[in-house]
């Protein structure tokens, strides 16, 4: 089952290709629109992910507009603060930007006797970005391995410290490269650490800062700044560099189709986990904000956040996971 | 600084003169014992602070009061033929080389080529008539000697042969280097192609793109042998590499200045992109014009929108065409529909709200009663069947809310404004979803001031919207000052009951010394340990057990068991109780001994001389520790995002409904509410002027409290100073 959550390219090209329209991403019409029930009232809370903080806020305003008085609290500091939160109860969900790790699972399974639930609710692209007057054409994942890592796991052959060991020529080719990050606490960097350096440590100058938003800022300020963050933090200021998987291979344009195609070598799902005891029924407040999520109208909060919309097929199953029968 | 300030020169000059052990006794004389130095040491220091805080004060100022100003809209036309419309939210200047320009866009590129061309001639001609080319050219014959070596290495060709040949076929190089005239022929090379120029920049260009063909083509054989061999037929091959290559190299500090506009071009369904830069480079001639019509609209999702009205729609038929008669005509229609749109909001918040209260309260109660007596017990099926009823009854009044709910939203869904956007679509938008809009070019100076201050006032009255980067911050300027009134009204008879104590009762002693010490470190201690502590203690510990006594029914959601109200203004009255007792302690002690002494000769006992004698008198210093405490509470950030201040808190934590002051609930606060626009904000363009803006108004805020206080402390000296005798 898990494995099934996991980024998996060639289900999500099969069932959203039609979905997409002029490089504008559309929500898949399959989804429901959301119908209001009675009976939904009390307070959740939400703790984890600072990438998802704003679309948890776009979540809860919507899911306010139709149960007035539910109260929705959400704090975002980063993923690993979420697991903690769940299993002492403190929130009710517990968004996050990367799946749980074993520790984590095994930590929550260890008090409740069951894993919890992880519910891929939209499609992400961890971007690399540079500064918009950055001339790169585009780097490759082992190239930016050689960039971010002290190990370089990926192999590249040298430590690439200036813009001109990244193959820029001309001005830019003696200027050294100048890191921004996130702190350990956030999905972003562990997903990172995870899949662009292969596992590998970043290096010590890596300037850690405390949101996704703050690293954009920092590539728009610094010309010789580059860094890494969800798609749905670029500005103008901005710019993502097309990646490539290997060393050689053409390079990938950080666009919704390439996302769904599962060719953008980075693309992630955003995971909301819940602690929901198999064969038992969910509360009508969770119930209901899952069903929000799910809909035309939360997948609809999903693109105004400049993430992608899921298609419906996972949709379908995710609210099966949690023992909803999907109307559609 | 007053001439007898100034020392007589003769004294200094007799003291440097004098033995070292004469000028350590004659102190007095010492320029440091003079006063001018430190009034100049002095009075820097107060300028410094001075210049430093205005600096800051003003830049805040500034920033925060021209955010809401109306901006007039502007329309950019491309030389590609796509068009802009937006708002200029930034200019500013940047270098384009010719890496940079590789790449722009087709069109563009032409243009910038054509400028760094000229430019490089004149950089050619300009080291030409100094007779500096051939110096430069021998400089530069290592980098090039470099530059073509990298390129051949990386060849195809190179790359499958061994290291020997390699290094045969690079001898050809060596000798080209070695040979005496080599660098003269580059040169004469250059030279010949600057006179042929003659002023054309274009042709320079095409030569040595000619050049780099040619490096490129040999580059591009198959095998060395084949490499070999063209160099061996074309004599002049040699020299054209290393002519490419030079060029290249003086090319590289060759750039032209171009100016860029950022366009906030909102529509950002339709585009993806809220803001767009703009070089000089790509506007098409006479490209920008502000369009009398260009319209502003800022909506309730999705951010503004621009465009030019073409119809207003109701029922999907056209009333209005003209722009003037849409406008006149939106004016009329849009109030009522804002008014509707209100009641709605009402309705959902306000009625809906109070029915599911009720209904939440059933289900606790029925929770309660399982877990009392059971479930499937008697009294549980009882109390079961009576909850079944009231909901029964309180969701059919559900349902009259909904149908009036409906009933509004459909009538407001009849009235729809056709847009045309700046890149040739056509769109509806639901008036309904506008919250302003103007005509921003044709406003009149007293309009531009009315879109100000009605934008100011939402901001001070209105609730976040689209994730805090839109709509108001009243519920976090609530959420502060509650917290920070909480936390004074927690914090002083705390602090004046410890100072009292230790000034008044306990006897001067070790222990009452460790205890001061202890005080006052505790204010050195860094305020996230206090956040930290009170999410361990208050939020865990206290409000967990809280929660299991008094709230078990609605376990697992806690109540007091995170953070909250009460926890966070606990947690900075902790915080700022270092402040209060020592300033009391001050104040105790200014009042004289005598007064104490007089009143205890009077009869009256220890406690009524602090009473009536004591405390009064030294109200205005405890006031004074108050000020502080609340200044370094309201400005707090880091322990308040551990214990209780959220991103979006959908209730205000006082509120008009029983019991009125909710301390359970988390609140916003207006620092916590900078540092998400300014770090975690998605849109982080439209949030940094918000940043300005909600500083300003905190800082507002707090000097407000802080008038508010010296106001209370000045009242009671005066009450004090008429009591005296």
């Amino acid at each position: 089952m898990r494995s099934l959550w996991r980024f998996s390219g060639t289900i999500l090209s099969m069932c959203v290709s039609s979905t997409l329209a002029f490089g504008q991403v559309e929500v898949d019409p399959d989804l429901p629109d959301y119908r209001p029930t009675t009976g939904v009232s009390g307070s959740l809370k939400s703790i984890g992910s600072d990438t998802m903080n704003n679309e948890m806020a776009l979540w809860a305003e919507g899911f306010q507009r139709f149960y007035p008085n539910v109260k929705i609290e959400i704090e975002g500091k980063g993923s690993s603060t979420a697991p903690p939160a769940l299993v002492a109860g403190t929130s009710q969900f517990g968004p996050m930007s990367r799946p749980m790790k074993e520790a984590e699972i095994a930590s929550f399974e260890q008090k409740y006797g069951y894993k919890p639930t992880a519910l891929p609710t939209s499609i992400d692209m961890l971007a690399v970005y540079v500064n918009k007057d950055n001339p790169i054409e585009g780097l490759s994942l082992p190239q930016v391995d050689a960039i971010f890592s002290k190990t370089r796991k990926g192999g590249y052959p040298k430590d690439i410290r200036t813009w001109g060991d990244a193959g820029l020529t001309g001005a830019w080719a003696r200027q050294p490269i100048s890191l921004y990050g996130r702190n350990s606490a956030s999905g972003t960097y562990g997903f990172f650490k995870e899949h662009a350096l292969f596992g590998g440590d970043f290096k010590d100058e890596v300037k850690e800062q405390p949101g996704s938003s703050s690293v954009v800022q920092g590539c728009a300020r610094d010309r010789f700044g580059i860094g890494y963050s969800g798609i749905g933090y670029k500005t103008a200021d901005v710019r993502a560099v097309p990646l490539a998987a290997e060393e050689g291979e053409p390079f990938v344009e950080a666009t919704p189709e390439n996302a769904y195609s599962g060719e953008y070598p980075l693309a992630r799902f955003l995971y909301l986990y819940v602690n929901v005891k198999p064969g038992e029924e969910l509360d009508p407040l969770r119930r209901e904000f899952i069903k929000y999520i799910y809909s035309k109208q939360g997948q609809a909060d999903v693109i105004k956040d400049g993430y992608y919309p899921v298609p419906a097929a996972i949709a379908r199953e995710a609210l099966e996971s949690v023992g909803i029968k999907p109307s559609f | 600084m007053t001439a007898a300030g100034t020392p007589p020169a003769l004294s200094i000059e007799q003291q440097q003169s004098a033995p070292r052990r004469r000028r350590l006794t004659s102190g007095g004389n010492s320029v440091l014992a003079q006063c001018e130095p430190m009034i100049w040491l002095n009075g820097g220091a107060l300028v410094v602070c001075v210049v430093m805080i205005l600096g800051l004060l003003l830049l805040i100022l500034y920033q925060g009061a021209i955010t809401f100003w109306p901006q007039p809209v502007v329309q950019v036309r491309t030389v590609e033929g796509s068009t802009y419309l937006g708002e200029i939210t930034r200019r500013d200047s940047y270098l384009v080389g010719y890496v940079e320009a590789e790449r722009l866009s087709p069109a563009v590129r032409e243009i910038a080529l054509d400028k760094l061309d000229a430019s490089l001639l004149a950089k050619l001609s300009q080291l030409q008539s100094k007779q500096r080319l051939a110096s430069r050219v021998t400089e530069l014959a290592p980098n090039a000697e470099q530059g073509l070596h990298k390129l051949f290495l990386n060849s195809p060709a190179a790359q499958e042969a061994t290291a020997a040949q390699r290094r045969a076929l690079w001898q050809s190089f060596q000798q080209f280097r070695d040979h005496p005239e080599s660098i003269a022929r580059v040169t004469d090379r250059i030279v010949q192609l600057l006179d042929a120029a003659t002023g054309s920049s274009a042709a320079i260009h095409d030569q040595w793109i000619r050049w780099r063909q040619r490096r490129d083509e040999w580059l591009a054989h198959s095998s060395l042998a084949e490499m070999q061999q063209a160099l061996e037929q074309a004599p002049a091959l040699l020299a054209d590499l290393w002519t490419a290559q030079t060029l290249e190299l003086l090319s590289v500090d060759v750039s032209i200045v171009v100016g860029r506009r950022l366009l906030r071009t909102g529509n950002f369904e339709l585009t993806g992109e809220h803001f767009t830069w703009i070089t000089d480079l790509e506007i098409a001639p006479e490209g920008v014009s502000r369009p009398r019509w260009a319209m502003i609209f800022e909506r309730l999702a999705w951010g503004r929108f621009y465009g030019e009205p073409v119809a207003l729609l109701i029922d999907d038929q056209p009333v209005a065409t003209e722009p003037e008669k849409i406008w006149q005509q939106f004016n009329e229609l849009h109030p009522d529909i804002r008014q509707r749109w209100q009641r709605r909001r009402r309705l959902e918040t306000v009625d809906t709200g109070e029915v599911n209260r009720m209904l939440e309260a059933e289900r606790l109660q029925l929770k309660r009663a399982e877990m009392r007596f059971g479930k499937d017990s008697e009294q549980w099926r009882r109390i079961a069947e009576e909850s079944q009823r009231r909901s029964q009854a309180l969701e059919e009044e559900f349902d009259v809310i909904r149908q009036e709910i409906n009933r509004l939203d459909e009538e407001n869904e009849r009235y729809k404004l056709r847009v045309h956007t700046a890149s040739g679509v056509d769109h509806d938008l639901l008036l309904a979803d506008i919250v302003r809009c103007y005509p921003a070019n044709q406003l009149t100076g007293k309009e531009k001031l009315q879109v100000y201050l009605s934008r100011w006032w939402e901001f001070l009255s209105d609730s976040p919207r689209e994730a805090n980067s839109e709509g108001g911050v009243f519920p976090a300027i609530w959420g502060t000052v509650a917290m920070t009134l909480l936390m004074s009204v927690a914090v002083v008879p705390f602090g004046v009951l410890a100072a009292l104590y230790l000034r008044e009762y306990a006897k001067a002693g070790w222990a009452i010394s460790i205890v001061r010490i202890a005080v006052n470190n505790l204010a050195g201690v860094p305020s996230i340990v206090f956040g930290v502590f009170g999410l361990g203690f208050f939020c865990y510990l206290l409000g967990a057990t809280i929660d299991e006594l008094f709230f078990a029914e609605k376990l697992p959601s806690p109540t007091f068991g995170t953070g909250g109200l009460l926890w966070a203004s606990l947690t900075l009255a902790l915080m700022t109780l270092p402040v209060v007792i020592v300033a009391t302690e001050e104040a105790l002690a200014a009042v004289p001994r005598s007064m104490r002494e007089g009143s205890l000769a009077c009869g009256a006992t220890k406690w009524q001389t602090i009473r009536r004698i004591v405390l009064p008198r030294a109200m205005p210093g405890i006031m004074t520790g108050m000020i502080l405490a609340m200044a370094r509470g309201a400005g707090e950030v880091a322990p308040l995002m551990l214990v209780g201040a959220v991103k979006l808190a959908p209730e205000l934590p006082i509120d008009t409904t029983f019991p009125y002051v909710h301390l359970e609930r988390s609140f916003m606060h207006l620092g916590f509410h900078i540092y998400d626009l300014g770090f975690q904000s998605q849109n982080s363009e439209a949030a940094k002027p918000m940043v300005f803006t909600t500083t300003l108004l905190l800082i507002v805020l707090i000097a407000t409290m802080n008038l508010i206080a010296i106001w209370m402390r000045s009242a009671l000296k005066k009450k004090f100073q008429y009591s005296q005798f």
